[in-house]
């Protein structure tokens, strides 16, 4: 997609009037007040002569990819998603790889890209393609008008996260979401805030809050140098985690230097290893490494009889051997959405 | 020196494979790889640096730079 060089903004969920012509954008935890003319901190959100309006309803990225890049791997294993994205993201992390997009508004770097996205279209094509709907490598909670509009056309919708959302948008999406993966960025709030530029408090409860709607959450961790990679940090969010749910899956993702990150080292497989063994000292069943510990990083077993259950490649699934939600060696009941909504 | 257009793809393969990361635990690895296509001259970059790619890609020339997000 090329599109427009310029936002193309239309009515907007989440706005209420905040007197003087002012209005608070309610969607995110940041509930900005903006005066006429002003963008909120996502940049793509902003009050047009008293009424909030939003850039997200945009299609800049549509790929077509397997499930497990998101990474979902208690999400219809195998599945591949037709993953929509537009500019913009309610974080500034310093390590994000995909800041030509998701930081608009903030960098040079990131123009703005896209055109108004076509749900009927997009679910067409997905449908053509067996496919479910996705978006992601920007944020999706800043574009809840798309997303409903999307689980209107039909398809399950998937989304890969920041969490940054309010409990009350999250009632209002829950409903059009089958699953979503949040990332846990850090343990505590200065971390949290210093890299991202926002509270880590309601990142969890947006964690509590999915989960409560009957959306399928998988949580990520990438390992940034200095925030979360190191022994405590990760052995904090691991308990916090398994605290909710041990068995909600976790992913480690390696740190990969780049954008205002680029002086720190890439994650080495061992501390990708130590990472996993705290996860599991904490009582998570499932935690996932997608490539530096080889296929057994990936492969699912079943937490009742230890047998693989899914075998998986690198952004892929090579065996499901799941029925009806079970391990078929001792019918253990594995957690995630399976099969059909 | 004209602006490189940055241009968002599905996929790219791999020419590092994850056995290799121990090996280079600062990241001071690119692998390249040069093909003749019917369109003209296509460089794929491998590397554990976006970074560096792009620096070595950049100075080669100014065609369209694909690359893959994360998510």
């Amino acid at each position: 997609v090329t599109g427009d060089t310029e936002p193309r903004w239309r009515a907007a969920m989440f706005g209420e009037p905040a007197g003087a012509g002012r209005v608070r954008c309610t969607l995110c935890p940041f509930r900005c007040v903006l005066g006429d003319g002003q963008v909120g901190v996502c940049r793509v959100r902003r009050n047009e002569a008293g009424a909030l309006r939003t850039a997200t309803y945009t299609a800049a990225v549509t790929h077509l990819t397997a499930i497990e890049r998101k990474p979902f791997y208690h999400v219809r294993p195998g599945a591949r998603v037709l993953t929509v994205a537009g500019p913009g993201c309610s974080f500034r992390c310093d390590y994000c790889i995909n800041s030509r997009l998701s930081q608009y508004g903030r960098d040079d770097d990131a123009p703005w890209l896209g055109e108004p996205a076509r749900p009927a279209e997009l679910a067409a094509r997905a449908a053509a393609a067996g496919a479910l709907l996705g978006m992601s490598y920007s944020e999706p909670s800043l574009a809840p008008e798309l997303t409903l509009d999307l689980a209107a056309q039909g398809l399950p919708v998937v989304w890969k996260s920041n969490g940054f959302v309010a409990p009350a948008a999250i009632k209002v999406l829950a409903p059009a979401l089958l699953a979503v993966n949040i990332d846990v960025k850090a343990a505590d709030e200065a971390a949290h805030r210093h890299l991202t530029g926002a509270s880590l408090a309601p990142v969890w409860r947006a964690i509590e809050e999915f989960r409560a709607a009957g959306v399928w959450v998988e949580i990520s961790t990438p390992l940034i140098p200095g925030t979360c990679a190191e022994p405590e940090a990760l052995r904090a969010i691991a308990r916090r985690i398994s605290s909710i749910d041990a068995n909600i899956p976790w992913h480690l993702l390696r740190f990969t230097p780049d954008y205002r990150m680029r002086n720190a080292d890439p994650t080495s497989p061992a501390a990708l290893g130590q990472a996993r063994d705290f996860g599991h000292e904490a009582g998570l069943r499932f935690v996932y490494v997608e490539r530096a510990l080889g296929a057994e990083g990936r492969n699912t077993s079943c937490p009742g009889c230890d047998a693989q259950i899914v075998n998986r490649g690198i952004w892929r699934m090579v065996q499901n051997v799941i029925r009806d939600g079970r391990c078929p060696e001792c019918g253990y009941a594995i957690p995630g959405r399976w099969g059909e909504r | 020196m004209t602006a490189i257009q940055h241009v968002f793809t599905e996929s790219l393969p791999d020419l590092i494979d994850a056995s290799e990361y121990s090996r280079y635990p600062e990241g001071a690895l690119v692998r390249l790889r040069i093909s003749v296509t019917d369109a003209g001259v296509e460089i794929l970059g491998d590397g554990l640096r976006p970074e560096l790619i792009e620096r070595v890609l950049a100075a080669i020339g100014d065609g369209p730079m694909e690359q893959m997000l994360c998510g």
